[in-house]
């Protein structure tokens, strides 16, 4: 696997493709700004949204089990998952024992966290994914490179020769209309046929027992309205206390993401229909480690909206398969690490810490804030890349010494060739500046 | 140990922080019409509806939601709307099948109350009022390639909305 770095390399190696995601991403920050600004209240709301995910997570235990019972009583099964295989387990378990062998699944960023797809394959089940970007992505064998535009990596002319591999749509046609008509029809056929149907879950209500499904394309309740069987999955933090809480969060949740004023679709679950089994998975997978940790639980108030995506200058212009994770972006690099230290000790390095995201978040996470203090502790574990160790120890070095600073200093002002050269990685599609003659001490002394 | 009685186990109750409450200080001057034309959204007069759909399906209950497939115009009456977004609240009791507000082709919703917000929303709901409700705001859309909008990705291909007072 690749670093950020390397798979960024990448990424930027054509630069036309590159200045259109970068814009194409900063498009949909403006109408988020735009949305935003159209109520006076968005900051109070924003701060009240805060407040209302830091209660629920100082009480997560008692509105877990306030949920469940409920949810129980409305005649929802409710399966409790340590990891991600015992989440894949249980799912499993449910669709095998109505025994399908093909199924639907809304968007659901917690299952491709768990490998779900892969772990069905095996067993001889396959995943038809209905959300539009993630069926193009799902035809091109890859994974969604942003958590609310998964193909938006893609252009209109990938989409239309995935399409005509796939499809079979006439080579060529790029045209948007024709070919979301075509996977249309194409979806159509496994919504009607489909038994079993996962989705994703938005919100998870303590106080009734219900969660509720925000899509735009109408996907998740094409699948679910029609299946037998429907397995929601969400992780543990999804849970908020109150009903009324919800009209906070749908406001900023849409405003948030693509700048609409709410998503079409805002379904509420609160009981299976007549003759359909309901089942809840709530997941831990490495979450309640995370609470325990002042520095990041607040990570976890988290309602994936990717504002902090579209805003970031690092995700904008090294796109989402950069990040190696099924959540990227700045959240991602927070959350990551969590699940898997070594694996992910690149991540809070694929950072400026301007503090855009944090600024942007509908829920106040302070995410450039955990992204430098994960690099402390990442430094501090021996787990952040070598040159990197290296590079602060003789930095550390240095400064610890005056002389020796002077002395560095106006060695690189006479010799700058030596760090303007292709083995300095700052040097890369960088012109650097020249140095002065003098440094700023020699002047001050002139003066 | 189950794993519920792990989990449950693990979570620290931590320092207790208050619920801030009920929402208060939120906007009202919303424009409902103005709103549904955002979402995408078309608002006629009942005259308008019977020349541009003469033939509706109305509310015959069924537990087959596969029968609805062919359905080519719904017309359910939506409990409210909401200014500030132009959603409008539907509960199952006012259709045939929960699926049927998506699988139509094109869909008919009569609204006769409107709230400012979501925050009035919620309070008239209070609580929970059926098995399966939602907030739906226009037709079904997609903007998964490229960023173009394209209406009519999964669910109905148009919603036509009819105010009556």
């Amino acid at each position: 696997m690749s670093s950020h770095a390397e798979a960024s390399e990448k990424f930027i190696a054509d630069a036309e493709r590159t200045d259109w995601h970068d814009e194409t991403l900063w498009f949909v920050r403006a109408k988020r700004d735009k949305a935003s600004k159209v109520l006076p209240e968005w900051e109070a709301l924003r701060e009240h949204a805060s407040q209302i995910k830091n209660h629920t997570l100082a009480n997560l235990g008692a509105y877990l089990e306030a949920f469940e019972a409920k949810a129980l009583a409305n005649g929802i099964k409710v399966h409790w998952a340590a990891d991600a295989t015992e989440h894949n387990a249980i799912v499993h378990g449910i669709i095998a024992a109505q025994g399908s062998k093909v199924l639907v699944k809304s968007k659901s960023m917690l299952t491709e966290e768990c490998h779900l797809n892969d772990y069905l394959a095996l067993r001889g089940i396959e995943v038809v994914d209905t959300d539009l970007g993630e069926r193009i992505v799902q035809f091109r064998k890859e994974v969604p490179s942003h958590i609310v535009l998964p193909a938006i990596h893609l252009k209109k002319e990938d989409v239309g020769e995935t399409f005509h591999q796939h499809l079979g749509t006439p080579k060529g046609n790029k045209d948007p209309q024709f070919l979301t008509e075509a996977a249309r029809q194409h979806l159509r056929g496994h919504f009607l046929a489909s038994e079993v149907a996962i989705t994703g879950v938005n919100f998870a209500v303590a106080e009734t027992g219900e969660f509720v499904v925000c899509t735009n394309e109408g996907n998740a309740d094409m699948g679910a309205h029609l299946a037998k069987v429907h397995i929601a999955c969400m992780g543990i933090e999804k849970i908020i206390p109150k009903r009324v809480d919800l009209a906070v969060f749908l406001r900023l949740l849409a405003r948030s993401a693509t700048g609409q004023l709410i998503t079409t679709y805002s379904s509420h679950f609160h009981q299976p229909r007549e003759g359909q089994e309901m089942h809840i998975v709530l997941l831990d997978n490495g979450r309640i480690r995370q609470l325990a940790n002042p520095k990041y639980k607040n990570s976890l108030k988290c309602i994936r909206c990717a504002a902090c995506f579209n805003t970031c200058p690092v995700y904008r212009r090294s796109g989402g398969h950069s990040y190696h994770q099924p959540v990227a972006g700045p959240i991602g690099s927070i959350l990551s690490p969590n699940i898997d230290k070594k694996a992910n000790a690149d991540l809070p390095f694929a950072s400026t810490l301007c503090g855009s995201c944090s600024n942007v978040c509908p829920v106040k996470i302070n995410i450039h804030e955990q992204l430098w203090f994960w690099r402390q502790d990442l430094m501090a574990e021996g787990l952040a890349p070598v040159s990197k160790l290296v590079g602060m120890k003789v930095m550390a070095f240095i400064l610890a010494r005056p002389a020796l600073y002077r002395f560095g200093g106006a060695f690189f002002r006479c010799f700058s060739t030596l760090l303007n050269n292709r083995f300095n990685p700052w040097y890369k599609q960088r012109e650097m500046p020249l140095a002065p003659k003098e440094s700023f001490q020699d002047w001050y002394k002139k003066r | 140990m189950s794993t519920r009685a792990d989990i449950l186990s693990k979570i620290k109750h931590s320092v207790d922080l208050k619920h801030p409450g009920d929402f208060l200080g939120a906007s009202e001057d919303f424009d409902f019409r103005a709103s549904l034309e955002v979402v995408g959204a078309r608002v006629v007069s009942p005259e308008e509806l019977e020349v541009l759909f003469p033939v509706r399906r109305r509310y015959e209950k069924t537990l087959d939601g596969l029968s609805l497939a062919d359905v080519e115009v719904l017309e359910i009456d939506g409990e409210f709307g909401v200014a500030e977004n132009g959603a409008i609240w539907l509960t199952e009791e006012a259709f045939p099948h929960r699926v049927a507000p998506f699988i139509c082709q094109h869909l008919v919703i009569n609204v006769s109350e409107i709230v400012p917000n979501m925050h009035a929303a919620y309070a008239r709901l209070g609580g929970v009022n059926s098995g399966f409700g939602l907030f739906l705001a226009g037709p079904s859309k997609t903007a998964d390639i490229e960023q173009s909008l394209v209406i009519g990705a999964h669910g109905a291909r148009s919603l036509t909305v009819v105010i009556r007072s």
